[in-house]
């Protein structure tokens, strides 16, 4: 294999970002397929160069083939898109029937996210794993609220140690999600803006006393129907094949959630905070493309590193 | 009016379950195959001949066994099921209807005037 050969078969598993199952069964058929045709081409007469330059051409583009690849593997089942949907649904029936109000219920839906996670996560990662991911963020989040219980010093200084490690751990995350796909990344911390526009509005101040529990209370059919709503438009994201319209649909839903929180939450928001949340929503959408390309840029830099230190050699 | 590149793209499932009904193939051999026997009409970006492989693979039309060769390299080989034969009998008769009903439109007969 030729490093254009190389560099042509990585592009295509970058940009058709299949699960790992099927992406070594893929590349190594086109593989064997590029092998065939520059053997061919090389019997017919032509130079290995020209060979390679042929073959490419008549492979099509990376992006023509990669994308076809991904639209050919991307439509889930109906039963990956209810699994994936599954804990936006946990979610918003919690509240929906008031579960919310007894910890016991409150700490099997946790332990089963947790398992359900950490499961799939070491199984090779499928598609509806980064739907679950999202709801192990909680615990992180529910713990920094807590800090801000502790005596005013302590909590000052746990907070300073304590969010820069939250956010080095998500930051991780992120990146290994990206390996597959950014717009796992996205699906994955979509629930986050939402989670906080309700919190605001019930608590602007961040502290839970017995009128923000009432209030919880009071809003809760509303901060269930939001998530059963998340958990529809999940099932629709994995049924989708066009990567357009999985971009659009997360879009679209995510801003459609945050005003209707706002719409629903009379007087508890102000515009400010609504604008403070669409922004925290296009930041979950956008961040992680930026984050991809940047991270593609660097790998690219390498990569041409590597070629002239193999060319001086 | 549709282009050539339409016609084959509208036409490939036919085409691909035609070829597997005769004997199983891999990827290169029906490039070469589909190639030969239209002489030279179709022909397509290879590289997008495996996506539309393995959409029919998953639609349950075919199933593909890899197979290792003596010099110990794999190939893929694809194989048509008794779905991917009922829906090519089908399609069949469908372009035969087609066909038919454009030449009757192209070359029309004494009847006709």
């Amino acid at each position: 294999m030729t490093p254009e050969l190389i560099q042509y078969l990585e592009s295509i598993k970058h940009s058709a970002r299949l699960e790992y199952a099927d992406e070594t069964a893929v590349l190594s058929e086109l593989e064997t397929h590029i092998e065939d045709k520059i053997h061919e081409l090389t019997e017919s007469g032509l130079t290995k160069e020209e060979a390679i330059v042929t073959c490419l051409g008549e492979m099509g583009g990376i992006k023509l083939v990669a994308r076809q690849i991904y639209e050919a593997y991307s439509q889930g089942s109906w039963k990956q898109a209810l699994l994936t949907s599954m804990p936006h649904l946990l979610f918003g029936l919690m509240f929906v029937l008031n579960w919310w109000h007894y910890p016991g219920w409150l700490s099997i839906v946790l332990i089963l996210i947790l398992a359900t996670t950490i499961y799939g996560w070491w199984h090779g990662k499928p598609n509806w794993v980064f739907s679950w991911l999202g709801y192990t963020l909680l615990p992180v989040l529910a713990v920094g609220i807590a800090l801000l219980y502790l005596p005013k010093i302590w909590s000052l200084l746990t907070l300073l140690v304590y969010f820069p490690m939250a956010l080095w751990w998500l930051f991780r995350i992120i990146v290994q999600t990206n390996k597959r796909d950014w717009l796992f990344s996205s699906l994955m911390l979509l629930p986050l803006p939402i989670i906080a526009g309700w919190f605001l509005a019930i608590s602007p101040s961040g502290k839970l006393t017995e009128f923000n529990l009432q209030l919880l209370e009071y809003f809760a059919p509303w901060i269930g129907l939001s998530f059963i709503v998340l958990a529809l438009t999940i099932a629709a994201f994995i049924r989708l094949r066009q990567r357009w319209l999985r971009v659009g649909l997360l879009a679209t839903s995510g801003m459609l959630t945050v005003t209707l929180i706002v719409n629903y939450t009379v007087g508890q928001l102000n515009t400010f905070t609504f604008f403070g949340l669409v922004l925290v929503m296009w930041g979950v959408l956008l961040m992680p493309a930026v984050l991809e390309r940047l991270l593609k840029r660097g790998h690219i830099t390498i990569l041409r590193r590597r070629k002239i230190a193999a060319s001086k050699s | 009016m549709a282009t050539r590149r339409d016609l084959v793209k509208g036409s490939s499932n036919s085409l691909l379950l035609s070829l597997l009904e005769q004997q199983p193939m891999y990827g290169y051999q029906i490039v070469k195959e589909l190639e030969a026997r239209s002489q030279g009409y179709f022909k397509f970006k290879e590289g997008t001949l495996y996506p539309a492989l393995h959409r029919l693979e998953k639609s349950g039309l075919i199933t593909s066994r890899w197979q290792t060769l003596p010099n110990g390299r794999q190939r893929r080989y694809y194989y048509i099921t008794a779905k991917g034969q009922t829906k090519l009998a089908l399609e069949k008769s469908q372009w035969h209807d087609f066909l038919t009903a454009i030449k009757l439109i192209l070359q029309p007969g004494p009847s006709s005037s």
